[in-house]
């Protein structure tokens, strides 16, 4: 560097100084109060979360709320918060947090306990299964925000067709998919579309078998796999699906959107996804407009009824967070029945209050909504754990080995068991 | 020692120290701390924090998905390696010969070349959709299960990795081509040389060193690939994609277990450290001419 050249750098070098010294002392001391809520966003005709922020914000004059954005991806929203928490950064006051995440950030210390904050009964118009993801060790870490359930999207205009009701137990799927391929000679037709790629969807799918199977992933007092048999069981049917043709080959790659799309696009007769995608089904131009019903995911004959897993959001507050007290009535006020009103109607996402599904003008709007209830009543929840996201991570690629078929079933249990046993050791 | 040649050093001294300093900071401390980490069970959320010895190596050498992880990351840097120098060989000495659409070809190699890796990969996963994606649709009724299938899912990431990598080897290369001066090649065509045998005997042996040196840049990258697999397959089906580096990323970002992460990351390091020192071997006893 010349020394003309070093000479012009020193002024520029601590302008830049005392400009980050500036932006480091300005949003600490004076000036309103503001609230960080970090949230993802929220796709469908109108995103109702700005106007729920003014509302907010025109209630409790001197205070703003800034709403940033997360990642779009479950993965990265997690990685985001773990980063930013464990680095004591208090960049935000209210978080959005995916309900298989509160035990694992309560048991963390980042979130606020919000037991002794609210009323009693405040949280019983909820679902209980969204009321229990909420919680870890007896009290209450996060407000259920939106709910989610895995269903059963069958073409209803086929079934029909065949004089088909929608099916109780996989086997009668089977059966059906049969039924109507036969029928239909459509070489395009898949049969049963649901989620096998290798991620957290996998887990999802694998645990619906595992429970009308009569398996579990964790038992309560925390054995992993306690019935390896029938989880093996499990697999071997979810893999058969796809050896028969039930299923396409391309299943195991297949997440959320993807099955939805071949479903949507009438190339296949059952699909599993979440209650989002009834209303892209339904909308204008979809290639299966008022052919789509939903019922609950079978069971297997001779073995339970079926369950869809439960999932959505909760909104919690950090810890860390300056205001608390106006954080949690920002996560009040968002969680309120009129604020899930507007994100139902607004948005493809399902209300956690219960009294939402019976309200006339949201059944107008949504015929579905009854239904949607009693299924969701019925949904049971992944196993609430700090650990569900390490027991999720490492069984994720022994399901994928069975269902692809490089591993016998009963191997990847054991080889998923014997990792998790000297992870958790390590943890316990 | 002169007072002039102590002075050169000890200018020299200070000249280096911040580079030293820089590096010891950055690059040392942080490798040790790893180090030291991965003898450990670790896990800050869960106040886990404490010494283990060499457990998790041990765990590692009887870990199934490590081996497997292990043994895809070997496939993928032979295969990914091999296809790029010889594809990216192949394509500098095709623009070195021919006459018009030089230009073009070089933008067009340099625009593949500057996709970010992960935007390369999404464009390459609607490639691969099994049902809408453009190859899917050419192949017909042949179509491939592409991403879902475990012989498939590996082979599609080296594809998609080759596509966007072997440009960096076709432009060292055409680099060097245009440095070879003409006598060279006249002095061959007095003596007789077919076409052939001014390749095997002028081109290539002149080639060699960059050549080893591109090798070298692309196997020390895709000993540590990750964004490509990260996007396209997560891994998986099955773990069939998943590199030691997704390994690593998973365990210590995804569940935070840093000391076990940290003892994946050694053994990556230690991985790249001897294969670097080897290719630097080679290059060292000049076993290729330059």
């Amino acid at each position: 560097m010349s020394v003309a050249l070093r000479r012009a750098a020193w002024p520029l070098v601590l302008t830049v100084w005392l400009l980050a010294l500036g932006g480091c002392g300005a949003g600490q001391e004076s000036g309103p109060v503001t609230l960080v809520f970090k949230y993802a966003r929220i796709l469908g005709n109108a995103d109702p979360l700005p106007e729920l922020l003014r509302a907010f914000e025109a209630a409790h004059p001197g205070v703003r709320v800034k709403g940033e954005a997360l990642p779009w991806a479950s993965d990265d929203q997690h990685q985001f918060y773990v980063i930013n928490l464990e680095g004591r950064s208090p960049g935000f006051d209210v978080m959005m947090l995916d309900c298989i995440w509160v035990s694992e950030f309560a048991r963390a210390g980042w979130l606020l306990d919000l037991t002794s904050h609210l009323e009693p009964d405040e949280l019983a118009p909820n679902f209980p299964s969204a009321v229990a993801s909420a919680t870890y060790g007896g009290r209450v870490w996060a407000l259920p925000w939106n709910f989610n359930v895995g269903l059963l999207y069958y073409r209803a205009d086929l079934l029909a067709k065949y004089g088909l009701r929608p099916p109780e137990t996989y086997e009668e799927l089977v059966e059906q998919v049969r039924r109507i391929r036969a029928g239909e000679r459509d070489p395009a037709l898949d049969g049963y579309v649901w989620q096998g790629k290798q991620y957290e969807g996998l887990v999802v799918n694998v645990l619906e078998a595992f429970w009308a199977n009569g398996a579990r992933l964790l038992a309560d007092d925390g054995t992993v796999f306690p019935e390896p048999a029938r989880a093996a069981d499990a697999l071997r049917f979810l893999r058969g699906l796809i050896v028969t043709g039930v299923s396409p080959a391309w299943t195991t790659a297949a997440d959320e959107e993807l099955s939805r799309r071949a479903f949507g696009d009438g190339h296949a007769i059952f699909l599993r996804n979440w209650p989002y995608a009834m209303d892209l089904f339904d909308g204008q131009g979809s290639a299966v407009r008022g052919k789509v019903a939903f019922a609950p995911l079978p069971g297997r004959a001779r073995g339970e009824p079926g369950a869809g897993s439960t999932g959505g959001a909760h909104l919690g507050v950090s810890r860390r967070s300056r205001y608390p007290e106006l954080a949690l009535a920002l996560a009040r006020h968002l969680t309120s029945e009129k604020a899930q009103r507007a994100i139902a109607l607004g948005a493809a996402l399902s209300p956690t209050r219960q009294a939402l599904y019976r309200d006339p003008d949201m059944v107008r709007h949504h015929p579905a909504m009854p239904r949607l209830q009693t299924l969701a009543l019925a949904g049971r929840p992944r196993p609430v754990t700090p650990y569900y996201l390490l027991l999720s991570a490492t069984v994720q690629p022994e399901f994928s080995a069975a269902l692809v078929g490089v591993k016998p079933p009963e191997r990847a249990i054991a080889d998923a068991g014997a990792r998790l046993a000297y992870f958790l050791r390590a943890v316990r | 020692m002169t007072g002039r040649e102590a002075a050169a050093q000890r200018r020299a001294l200070v000249c280096v120290a911040p580079t030293v300093l820089a590096l010891g900071a950055l690059t040392v401390y942080p490798g040790i701390w790893v180090l030291w980490l991965s003898l450990q069970h670790r896990i800050p959320i869960f106040d886990v924090s404490r010494f283990a010895g060499l457990e998790n190596y041990a765990f590692l050498a009887v870990d199934s998905r490590f081996w497997s992880a292990a043994h895809t990351t070997a496939i993928f840097t032979l295969g990914s390696v091999a296809l790029e120098v010889t594809l990216g060989v192949t394509a500098a000495l095709a623009i070195h010969t021919v006459r018009r659409g030089r230009r073009l070809a070089l933008s067009l190699l340099l625009l593949a070349w500057a996709m970010p890796a992960v935007v390369a990969a999404k464009l390459f996963e609607w490639l691969y959709h099994p049902a809408a994606g453009l190859i899917n649709v050419a192949l017909g009724r042949y179509s491939i299960n592409w991403l879902g299938d475990p012989a498939a899912a590996l082979p599609a990431v080296i594809l998609a990795d080759v596509w966007r990598t072997m440009p960096f080897v076709a432009i060292l290369c055409y680099a060097r081509l245009l440095a070879i001066p003409a006598d060279v090649y006249e002095a061959a065509q007095v003596d007789g040389a077919g076409r052939l045998a001014t390749l095997t005997r002028i081109t290539l042996p002149l080639l060699g060193r960059i050549l080893l040196l591109a090798a070298l840049f692309r196997t020390l990258d895709a000993l540590r690939a990750f964004d490509i697999m990260f996007v396209l397959t997560g891994g998986g089906p099955a773990g069939t994609t998943e590199t030691l580096t997704v390994y690593a990323y998973r365990a210590l970002f995804q569940t935070l277990q840093l000391g076990f992460g940290s003892a994946l990351s050694v053994v990556v390091f230690l991985l790249v450290m001897a294969v670097a020192w080897a290719y630097l071997k080679i290059l060292r006893t000049g076993a290729v001419a330059a």
